[in-house]
């Protein structure tokens, strides 16, 4: 009786707690982008997942002219911040003052996405291409198989949020950003130069979409229409963990992941998006702040 | 997001309907194409429409059908069913088209099928796998000129009884019409062959990770896999298991849609040895499809596929059927497609009038270096199967 309990840990259990964390991982490191755009300018991004796909495109395009995968890491989402900075003082801003901003830069951002998606299609075609993983091998922990390179995920992943954190919240820039996040006029007539942090707080957020889409190609592939695939689920993260907050994004990414990670050993996997989606819900009607409170606010 | 690719569409059928218009000019045959140009299928659509485009090209320059040049009009349908009713709504109320084909999932050609007996319009598929379509869900309107699940299962079952006999098989499908229904053709074909089923698991359509089912799939030890899932959910299948080292002593063979020419270069090393029972393969050594192949790759630089294959065909079918029918009418041309006989490139297809499904020679392909090479042949009349459909 007690093997058989300890076994069904080991090979039932474990891997699949295991598994819902680095997909959990994945999907905080999309949803991450999200939520600091979303805390600070109070623009829901709609066209995040796409930047989350343009982000695997270039470091594809990149890694065929012979660049290796750890300084794609660092190059992509450098790349990607003008491209952020730009939209966000080219577009974005053109709308953001309307009294109408919720639904002006939900459009706007939105239809963005649709050109976006279309791009990828003119431009790499329809058909998935898919990276080398760029750690071979795997581990035993504790008899529990994991391939490296979904261990590195997991580190990696934890290292970006720890580093996002410390920018936020231990540095003068991420003063700034709080600041003008809780009162954009106080802070700028403290010289708190408001604009610029806006737009480098998108490309912020663009950069760490970029950053996902390099990390986690090599294991979903990357297809024009990729930017769907974990975009339901980041805001879902985003907005059960409470918009804008860090600490939420991540506790709702791992609490929701092994939610549906564990659902699927017992029921139909196919209920797991219901059961997420269900939360989400309940989580409007009883707590429409979310777990966490906003960035910037106490 | 559905409100996206909606509005996506709209845009896309714009501007398909802005290129069809300036290509013919008098009283053309009107064939409407309603496929998935973006999605998990669009690889699949685009073989479609290179297969209907290079046949039409081939029909109109030797004068048409009955001297009437044929004209293509595309709809983007997502491989989403809603989608696809409307758009074939669309077709055959604006469009006023004679003829429907290009449905990939299904669940659409199913649904069409219904728009088009509403409409008194006739319909092809030249991709679904679904038994049904042409068994317990037939429709007097609906012809299949590919080959079904059941066909392809027979012909890969026979394969798996010489190779691995008495296997041990785990089965992994979507879960949608098309994947409870392969699965299930296939367990059936397999067991009376000898083979053990050892466990089954559907995973939604556009999975991201299959990991989750690795667990149940190591616990149930199988020496073989078969899978169904198609396009780019392969790729992650395959790569993912390569991934947990789990290819390893396993013999994995699938549906004909599982691995294609599309998603071969980005599966890899991941598909080498996968085996699947399939109606076409670009390496059948006929002088009929050297030329075939030639012709599509000078058009699209890219091997023909079985999608593209039976899409080409089917536009000889319908022109063979109007010929014989010397007409574009909806009965006319339906007793024309009765046990129809015409020449493919993979040979000579029937379609037989009671289920209205296409019978033909099958093959059993293997993934060698990363290439389909033909390991097996199994004749049309043996791998067809009974008759199953009573509505006419």
């Amino acid at each position: 009786m007690m093997t058989a309990a300890i076994e069904y840990f080991q090979f039932v259990l474990a891997p699949q707690i295991l598994i819902g964390l680095v997909l959990g991982v994945a999907v905080i490191l999309v949803a991450l982008g999200l939520t600091i755009i979303f805390g600070l300018l109070d623009v829901i991004n709609m066209s995040h997942g796409e930047f989350y796909a343009l982000g695997a495109f270039i470091a594809l395009a990149l890694a065929s002219v012979g660049l290796p995968f750890w300084l794609l890491l660092l190059l992509v989402p450098l790349i990607m911040l003008p491209v952020g900075y730009i939209v966000e003082r080219g577009l974005i801003q053109r709308v953001f003052h309307s009294g109408e901003r919720h639904v002006t830069t939900l459009l706007l951002t939105f239809g963005l996405g649709l050109v976006m998606e279309d791009a990828f299609r003119l431009v790499f075609g329809p058909n998935p291409q898919k990276p080398p993983v760029p750690i071979a091998g795997a581990i035993d922990v504790f008899g529990v198989f994991l391939p490296l390179y979904r261990l590195f995920l997991i580190l990696g992943g934890a290292a970006v949020v720890a580093l996002v954190a410390l920018v936020v919240y231990r540095t003068r820039l991420g003063a700034m950003v709080r600041a003008a996040a809780f009162d954009r006029h106080m802070a700028a007539s403290l010289g708190v130069p408001v604009q610029h942090v806006y737009a480098g707080a998108f490309a912020f957020g663009v950069a760490l979409a970029g950053l996902a889409g390099v990390m986690l190609a090599p294991i979903y592939s990357v297809f024009p229409t990729m930017g769907r695939d974990f975009i339901l689920m980041a805001f879902t993260v985003v907005i059960v963990g409470g918009m804008g907050s860090i600490a939420g994004v991540v506790v709702a990414g791992l609490l929701l992941t092994q939610v549906q990670a564990i659902s699927s050993l017992y029921i139909s996997p196919v209920w797991s998006d219901p059961i997420v989606f269900g939360i989400m819900v309940i989580m409007l009607m009883v707590r429409p702040q979310g777990l966490f409170g906003r960035l910037g606010h106490g | 997001m559905t409100y996206k690719t909606t509005i996506l569409a709209a845009l896309l059928s714009a501007t398909a309907l802005v290129s069809a218009q300036s290509v013919q000019a008098a009283d053309p045959i009107k064939i409407g194409v309603v496929t998935p140009l973006s999605g998990t299928y669009a690889g699949i659509g685009q073989q479609v429409r290179w297969g209907l485009d290079l046949a039409t090209k081939e029909v109109n320059a030797a004068g048409g059908i009955m001297g009437r040049p044929v004209e293509l009009i595309y709809e983007d349908e997502e491989a989403n069913p809603s989608v696809a009713v409307q758009k074939a709504d669309k077709l055959f109320q604006v469009n006023k088209v004679d003829f429907l084909t290009g449905t990939v999932n299904s669940g659409s050609t199913l649904a069409v099928g219904q728009v088009a007996e509403r409409a008194g319009k006739l319909i092809a598929t030249t991709v679904s796998f679904a038994d049904s379509i042409t068994a317990d869900k037939c429709s007097p309107n609906v012809f299949r000129v590919n080959a079904r699940a059941g066909q392809q299962s027979a012909a890969l079952a026979v394969w798996l009884s010489k190779e691995k006999p008495k296997a041990n098989v785990f089965y992994l499908g979507p879960d949608y019409e098309m994947g409870r229904s392969t699965v299930a053709a296939f367990k059936a074909s397999a067991e009376k062959v000898g083979a053990a089923s050892t466990g089954e698991v559907f995973a939604p359509l556009d999975s991201k990770d299959y990991t989750q089912y690795f667990g149940q799939m190591r616990a149930a030890k199988p020496q073989v896999l078969y899978t169904s899932v198609a396009g780019n959910d392969t790729v992650r299948l395959l790569t993912q298991m390569q991934e947990f080292g789990l290819l390893n002593n396993l013999t994995v063979v699938g549906a004909s849609g599982t691995v294609t020419a599309q998603n071969l270069p980005a599966i890899g090393k991941a598909a080498e040895g996968f085996v699947t029972g399939v109606g076409y393969s670009a390496e059948i050594d006929t002088p009929e499809n050297k030329k075939f192949v030639a012709a599509f790759k000078a058009a699209n630089k890219i091997d023909p596929d079985l999608y593209g294959a039976d899409s080409y065909g089917l536009i000889y079918a319908y022109k063979a059927a109007v010929e014989k029918a010397k007409s574009t009418e909806t009965d006319k041309v339906r007793t024309a497609f009765n046990d129809l006989k015409w020449q493919t490139p993979q040979g000579e297809k029937t379609l037989r009038a009671g289920d209205h499904q296409a019978v033909q020679t099958m093959y059993v392909v293997r993934v060698t270096g990363g290439k389909f090479s033909i390991v097996g042949q199994v004749a049309g009349t043996d791998a067809i199967g009974p008759d199953a459909c009573t509505r006419f």
